[in-house]
């Protein structure tokens, strides 16, 4: 088995490099997007709790960009696979798996346009910033169906538990930030009409 | 608490993703050793998990990229049929008997 390292490594090098940094990706999307959802809930009201939390979550998004990158670039220069820039660049062109890989590319380019939107957030505003980065989920989401429709190991059973085992405790955290936004909104709105109402009672006794 | 270092994530990715890599490496090359022929197992290894990936999930789209090659097939009928031309020149021999009775009436 050990004589048939190097033609493997030589024939399919790029594909175990392809797929390891897929994988790795995966995994570091899934904690990052699990620790932001987590941050928003606020569990605990302890800064130091909170500025771990951001520092965790800013590193495995940084890092899992990082193993996207690897991961694309290895497609690209698989040579059984040939995608060319196009395929890797635009959605939809590869022929292979044209839909699961399409939504891929779309993944990734959302991945770092979300990603790195945090350090323009300056130029962008913090309130448009916050809002586009709530569609970070998308690209857990987006990557998820990706690994599943286009991924050779997605098969195996330690990916399927991971995913589903990380999966459920995400989406009831998504599902408690949709609640905890709406609720926000309704105390603002609330809070809008109070002080609207006691500006018309001011108004109101100054005309009496 | 302390605030993590970014050290920790680089080295808890890089670790695995080596391990990834390596037990991908080592799972590929015993595939490739235990079948007859070296080259033809790890040739076959790429094809033939992308197949399943592609009978997985796109079912459709497999099946009319085997389409193509039914219509290759359709193609190799029209040399079959032009085999049956020989079969014309067998004929071409019967007017040539047909022919030998008039030389003979002549020279008699």
């Amino acid at each position: 088995m050990i004589e048939a390292i190097p033609h493997t490594l030589s024939t399919q090098g790029w594909w175990i490099v392809s797929r390891s940094s897929a994988m790795v990706a995966f995994v570091l999307v899934t904690a990052s997007v699990f620790l932001g959802l987590t941050m928003a809930a606020k569990p605990l009201r302890d800064p130091q709790f909170t500025k771990m939390m951001r520092a965790l979550h800013e590193q495995t998004a940084l890092a899992a960009l990082v193993a996207i990158g690897i991961h694309v670039v290895a497609v690209l220069a698989d040579p059984w696979l040939k995608p060319g820039v196009a395929g890797v660049a635009i959605p939809f062109v590869l022929g292979l798996n044209r839909f699961w890989n399409g939504i891929g590319v779309i993944a990734a380019y959302l991945a770092f346009l979300l990603g790195l939107s945090f350090y323009l957030r300056r130029h962008i505003g913090a309130k448009r910033w916050r809002t586009a980065h709530r569609a970070t989920i998308v690209v857990y989401v987006l990557g998820l169906f990706h690994a599943l429709g286009a991924g050779t190991d997605t098969g195996s059973l330690p990916f399927l538990v991971f995913a589903a085992v990380t999966a459920v405790p995400i989406a009831v955290l998504f599902v408690y930030r949709l609640g905890a936004s709406r609720r926000a909104g309704e105390r603002r709105q609330r809070a809008v009409r109070e002080r609207h109402r006691t500006s018309a009672r001011g108004t109101l006794l100054e005309n009496s | 608490m302390t605030t993590p270092r970014p050290r920790a994530v680089v080295i808890g990715s890089l670790s695995l993703f080596v391990v990834l890599f390596v037990v991908l490496t080592f799972e590929l090359s015993a595939s490739a050793s235990t079948s007859a022929g070296k080259s033809q197992a790890t040739r076959k290894a790429r094809p033939a998990t992308t197949e399943t990936k592609t009978d997985a999930t796109e079912p459709e789209e497999a099946a009319s990229e085997y389409a193509e090659p039914e219509e290759g097939s359709g193609e190799y009928a029209e040399p079959e049929a032009e085999y049956t031309e020989p079969e014309a020149e067998v004929e071409y021999v019967e007017p040539e008997v047909e022919e030998v009775p008039p030389v003979v009436t002549s020279s008699s």
